[in-house]
């Protein structure tokens, strides 16, 4: 095996009675890589992640975790660090005492765990709010406060659930900067499961989509995008006296789709690009309309790309996109 | 993993009871009902000595069958309540084997008893120095209730493992307390006879309550009864294994089926 592989998954099958809920799971991770776990809801991600953290036993297929096989639970867990989906705290405990118990359990001595406590909370950003019980930390410290127990045992894979559902949004870019920090200076595989597309497309080298306990699509998210979701349109803000100059000269242009305006955006215009269904053709439109506008002096505010986004690939193959 | 890892469960579980603040409420209502019965058996007048010791006896039984009931109560909640709280995945993600927990959960719990019995003991002086029921009480008491407390904590804790949800685990162990001791009730008749004796000698409660009413009323050397606490003995011992060595494994995110 590989030696940078760090998270070794073959036909993983997790069934609970008749229902599937995980089917031929195979991916491998390396030594600090961010994967990215997508789905949809009941897609199988927190199913995976308990079968991947020795919670729950495979049904069927093997996993390893830094060459660790799932025959050897224990060894396991001390190899993980999760950050379950909706964790509890023991509202009585401080985060010093959460984490020096923790600490406590994955072997520490008592100094150990102190100084480990300590430091793990000062990278977090808890140093000061350590002593305060758990019950009076706001949702985003308790998030931290998770990140920071998952790290007790400096684990060679980190599993992340959902770390940033119910935060605000500077909350969400605190947890995923932690997050992104981890895999960079620890050298540590991130499994990332979340369902905001932007933090996958942010953060993770690497995307596998989940639907209906299978996956869809695995790769970066530059692959994935291309696979799935080629651009339906190209969208042109030019200076609004010159929009109807612009509708022209890109009507012009031979292979490019209809030239539209925009309801109630004076200063838009949208450009078919159906007929191109691969991104490599997209592109050379986008190129050929780009230079027509600066050809007839017309300046280009800003341009977007419908379609052509990690959100589009992931409608496209779970079945949110048939909602 | 260290092979003391339970010690390190059970400090914790110790702290979280007696500094959290749950032990000591439960041990305040618990001192509160003691008082009550303490008090109506003191300001009793005119009561012999006989009387007296009966007095003595049935602070005794309270403090016994209220301290193993506390033990339950916290035992019963040990992981339904760490289920529904969220944090027992947390715990089933490190390395400490479930058999550790389940033990320093146990200890925990059954701390709750041993401290009831330290709150009963002034009451239990106040009311038998007269009569010297101290001693014979005392002994009876930490004997007896020990055995019970370790069952129903047990028990309890077997039950918050199998269970789907907290109130369950809470609703089926009171229940089975209640079922036990409710035949410590009946009037002496019914426990006359070969199948009376039986009866009372096989349900761990009642033997335990009559070994007691032997020892602090009667006044049996309490080394003379021991048979009486075969069943007690039996039910802890077995219990325990069971509670610390078979039901662990199935301790996980969901009720009743294998980690």
């Amino acid at each position: 095996m590989d030696r940078d592989v760090t998270l070794e998954v073959r036909g993983l099958k997790k069934a609970y009675g008749a229902v599937v809920a995980v089917e031929e799971l195979s991916f491998t991770a390396r030594a600090g890589e961010v994967v990215g776990l997508l789905g949809p809801n009941g897609a199988g991600k927190t199913t995976a992640i308990r079968v991947l953290t020795t919670i729950f036993a495979p049904t069927a297929g093997s996993f390893a975790v830094a060459g660790v096989p799932h025959t050897r639970p224990a060894e396991i867990r001390q190899r993980v660090g999760v950050l379950p989906e909706s964790a509890g705290y023991p509202e009585q405990q401080t985060g010093a005492e959460y984490l020096r118990y923790h600490a406590r359990l994955f072997g520490h001595s008592h100094a150990s765990a102190h100084s480990t406590a300590t430091a793990l909370l000062d990278q977090v950003g808890l140093a000061e709010r350590q002593g305060s019980r758990i019950g009076a930390y706001s949702r985003g410290m308790r998030q931290r406060l998770g990140i920071a127990r998952a790290l007790v045992n400096d684990p060679q894979v980190l599993f992340f659930d959902e770390p940033t559902l119910g935060l605000d949004p500077a909350g969400q870019r605190q947890v995923l900067r932690l997050v992104e920090g981890i895999a960079r200076e620890r050298g540590a595989t991130v499994v990332l499961s979340t369902h905001f597309l932007g933090e996958v497309e942010d953060a993770c080298a690497r995307v596998l989509i989940l639907n209906r306990g299978r996956v869809v699509a695995e790769g970066t998210v530059a692959e994935v995008t291309q696979r799935a979701a080629a651009p339906r349109r190209g969208r042109f803000r030019v200076p609004a006296e010159l929009r109807d100059r612009a509708l022209a000269t890109l009507a012009a242009v031979p292979g490019l789709g209809d030239a539209q305006p925009l309801d109630g955006r004076p200063d838009w215009v949208a450009v078919s690009l159906e007929d191109a269904r691969q991104i490599p053709a997209a592109q050379v439109k986008v190129s050929e309309a780009v230079r027509a506008l600066a050809d007839a002096d017309i300046p280009l505010l800003a341009f977007e790309l419908e379609g052509a986004r990690l959100s589009d690939a992931f409608l496209a193959m779970t079945d949110e996109g048939s909602v | 993993m260290r092979p003391g890892a339970w010690r390190t469960v059970a400090g914790q579980e110790l702290r979280d009871l007696w500094l959290g603040g749950r032990g000591l409420l439960l041990l305040l209502a618990f001192s509160v009902l003691v008082s009550v019965i303490t008090y109506l058996g003191a300001t009793s007048e005119g009561i012999n000595f006989l009387e007296k010791r009966e007095t003595v006896n049935l602070t005794l039984q309270v403090a016994v069958i209220f301290g193993a009931l506390l033990a339950l109560l916290v035992a019963a909640d040990a992981i339904s309540g760490e289920r529904e709280r969220g944090t027992l995945e947390s715990l089933l993600l490190t390395p400490v084997p479930r058999r550790h927990l389940a033990s320093g959960k146990l200890f925990a719990a059954l701390s709750l008893w041993f401290a009831a019995l330290i709150v009963a003991v002034p009451y239990i002086w106040f009311l038998g120095r007269d009569v010297g029921a101290v001693d014979d009480a005392l002994v009876a008491g930490l004997l007896v209730g020990t055995l019970v407390a370790i069952s129903l904590t047990a028990f309890g804790l077997i039950v918050s493992v199998l269970a789907s949800s907290n109130r369950v685990s809470l609703s089926v162990s009171l229940f089975v307390l209640l079922a036990l001791f409710a035949p410590t009730l009946l009037p002496g008749g019914a426990k006359q006879g070969w199948a009376g004796e039986l009866f009372q000698r096989v349900n761990p409660m009642t033997a335990a309550e009559h070994y007691m009413r032997n020892v602090v009323i009667r006044q049996f050397d309490w080394t003379k009864e021991l048979s009486w606490l075969v069943s007690p003995i039996v039910a802890s011992v077995v219990l325990a294994i069971v509670a610390i060595l078979v039901v662990p494994r199935f301790i996980s995110l969901r009720g009743g089926s294998p980690g």
